[in-house]
C-alpha cells in the first residue's frame, strides 16, 4: 500500500496543478479570515474554523476528484487491479495520500494562530492553545470525511468534472442544512435530524475546543461508511 | 498452470464468453488468435482476475483469481490492451512503484533485457510507442512471474520493434507460460507452440501449432465466421 500512496503523492506534488489548488485554499483561507480579524476584536481563532468547511467544500473535492475517475478514464485501474493490490489497499492508499495533502493545505494556515497570538499578546490577550489545536483536529475530521465521500463519487463515474460537481454539491447540503438558515423553516423533529447529520454541527463542537466522542464517532462512521462503499463499488464493477 | 472450465461472462444481455474451456502448461507458448470482438481481451481480463467470470471455474497456479487475488496477481505479469501507464511519471519511478508493489524483482536485469537502459530518466509520455510497449513489457516482466499475458505485445509498433518483442517472448518462453493475443497470423507461426482461435466468445479451434508454412492462416480461415 505504501508504494502506491508514494506514487500518488508523487503525482500530486510533481503536478503545477496540485500547488495551484494548493496555493488558491491558501490564499483564500488566510484572506477570508485576515480580512475580518481586526473587526471581530477577540483573539479567536473560531471565526477561521467556522470557514474552512466553506472553501473546503470546493478545495477537497478538487483534490480527490481524479483518485479513481482518472484511473478509470485512461484504463491505469487495470494496471491496478491487476497488481498484488487489493481493493481494500487501493482505496485506503488514495485517501491516506488525500488526507495527507489536505494536511499539508492547513498548514498553510499555521501562520495565522501564530501571527495572532502574537497580536494578541502584545495588547495582553493570549491565544487559547488547546482551543487552536482541538479546532484544527476538528477540521481534519471535517476533511477526512469529505475525501471520504468525494473518492465515493469520483469511482462512481470516469470524468473528474462530474465528481467535483457530485461531492461539491453534497458537501454544499451537508454543510447546509446544519445552518439556522435551512432548520428555521423546519419542524423542530427533521431539524434536529439534519442538525445531527450535518458535519458543520459536529464541528462546532470542535471549534468550540471541546474533544466529543460523538462528534469523533460521527466523522470516523462517515469515512467508514463511504470508505467501504466505495470499496464494494470497486469490487462490484467487474 | 491455468485452467478454465465452462467459463463464460456476459455484459448485461451481450454474451462476451461462452463456456469456453481449456488448460495451458508450464512451458507452452499459446497464441490467442481471433477478431475484434471476439472474446480474447474478456478472456485474458478474466484470467489476471480483472473481470469476474459470470459462470465458469479459473484457476491460476490452484489459486482462484477472483478470491485468491493477491496470490495469482503475484504470479501473473500483464500487459493490457493498449498498455494503459502512468505517462506523467519517469520510466524508473514507473518501474520502481511497480517493483515496489510486487515486493521484489530487479529493474536493471529487465531494464537491459528490454532495452530501455537509455530511456529511464524520461517521461513515458515522452517515448515513442515501441518504448512505450517495452516500458509494460518491462513492468508485466517485474517480480518475476511464472505466467505472462500479453494483450497484443506488438500493436502499433512497426516490424523491427515487432522482431525485438517477439524474440523477447522466445526468450523468456523457455521458462514461463506466455498468452498472448494477436491479429498477426505469423506471429503466432514464429513465436506460438499451441495455438486457441476464438470466435464469438467460443473456442473454436484449440491445438498444437501446425509446422508446415500457412497452415495457420487456412485454419484460421476455416474457423473464423465471417459473417
Amino acid at each position: 500500500m505504501l508504494p502506491l500512496v508514494k506514487k500518488e503523492l508523487g503525482h500530486f506534488f510533481n503536478n503545477p496543478f496540485g500547488y495551484m489548488i494548493l496555493i488558491i485554499f491558501g490564499l483564500f483561507a488566510n484572506f477570508l479570515f485576515v480580512k475580518d480579524v481586526f473587526l471581530v476584536g477577540t483573539v479567536s481563532m473560531r471565526q477561521f474554523f467556522s470557514l474552512i468547511p466553506w472553501i473546503g467544500m470546493i478545495f477537497i473535492p478538487a483534490i480527490s476528484m481524479r483518485s479513481i475517475a482518472e484511473e478509470r478514464r485512461l484504463n491505469t485501474i487495470e494496471i491496478l487491479r491487476t497488481l498484488p493490490l487489493t481493493e481494500k489497499q487501493i482505496i485506503i492508499a488514495k485517501f491516506i495520500c488525500l488526507l495527507i495533502i489536505s494536511t499539508v493545505g492547513l498548514a498553510l494556515t499555521i501562520g495565522l494562530p501564530v501571527s495572532l497570538n502574537i497580536i494578541g499578546s502584545s495588547v495582553g490577550s493570549n491565544l487559547y492553545l488547546p482551543e487552536v489545536i482541538v479546532g484544527y483536529i476538528g477540521l481534519l475530521f471535517y476533511f477526512a470525511m469529505g475525501i471520504a465521500l468525494s473518492i465515493f463519487f469520483s469511482e462512481m463515474t470516469n470524468s473528474q468534472v462530474t465528481a467535483i460537481l457530485l461531492s461539491s454539491i453534497t458537501l454544499f447540503a451537508l454543510n447546509v442544512i446544519g445552518t439556522d438558515f435551512v432548520g428555521n423553516v423546519l419542524p423542530k423533529v427533521i431539524q434536529d435530524i439534519l442538525v445531527t447529520l450535518s458535519p458543520i454541527n459536529h464541528l462546532d463542537v470542535f471549534i468550540k475546543g471541546i474533544l466529543d466522542i460523538r462528534s469523533v464517532f460521527y466523522f470516523t462512521s462517515s469515512v467508514v461508511v463511504f470508505i467501504t462503499l466505495t470499496i464494494l463499488n470497486l469490487e462490484k464493477r467487474t | 498452470m491455468i485452467t478454465l472450465q465452462n467459463v463464460s461472462k456476459q455484459f448485461g444481455s451481450k454474451i462476451a464468453v461462452n463456456k469456453i474451456s481449456f488448460e495451458i502448461k508450464t512451458g507452452e507458448v499459446v497464441g490467442f488468435l481471433g477478431l475484434n470482438g471476439a472474446g480474447k481481451t474478456t478472456t485474458m481480463r478474466m484470467i489476471t482476475g480483472f473481470l469476474t467470470p459470470t459462470n465458469g471455474v479459473i484457476q491460476v497456479d490452484g489459486h482462484d483469481p477472483i478470491n485468491e487475488h493477491i496470490a495469482v496477481a503475484t504470479k501473473i505479469g500483464y500487459l493490457p490492451e493498449n498498455n494503459p501507464q502512468y505517462t506523467d511519471m519517469k520510466v524508473s519511478e514507473y518501474l520502481h512503484f511497480i517493483r515496489d508493489v510486487k515486493k521484489h524483482g530487479s529493474i536493471k536485469e529487465i531494464v537491459y533485457d528490454v532495452g530501455l537502459v537509455d530511456m529511464m530518466d524520461k517521461k513515458i509520455e515522452q517515448l515513442s510507442r515501441g518504448y512505450k510497449q517495452r516500458v509494460g513489457l518491462a513492468a508485466a516482466l517485474l517480480g518475476n512471474p511464472k505466467i505472462l499475458i500479453l494483450d497484443e505485445p506488438t500493436s502499433g509498433l512497426d516490424p523491427i520493434e515487432q522482431e525485438k518483442i517477439r524474440n523477447l517472448i522466445k526468450k523468456l518462453a523457455e521458462t514461463k507460460i506466455i498468452v498472448f493475443s494477436t491479429h498477426i497470423l505469423s506471429e503466432v507461426e514464429d513465436v506460438a507452440t499451441r495455438l486457441i482461435i476464438i470466435d464469438k466468445g467460443q473456442v473454436v479451434y484449440d491445438g498444437d501449432k501446425p509446422k508446415e508454412k500457412g497452415s495457420i492462416e487456412r485454419i484460421f480461415k476455416e474457423k473464423i465466421n465471417f459473417v
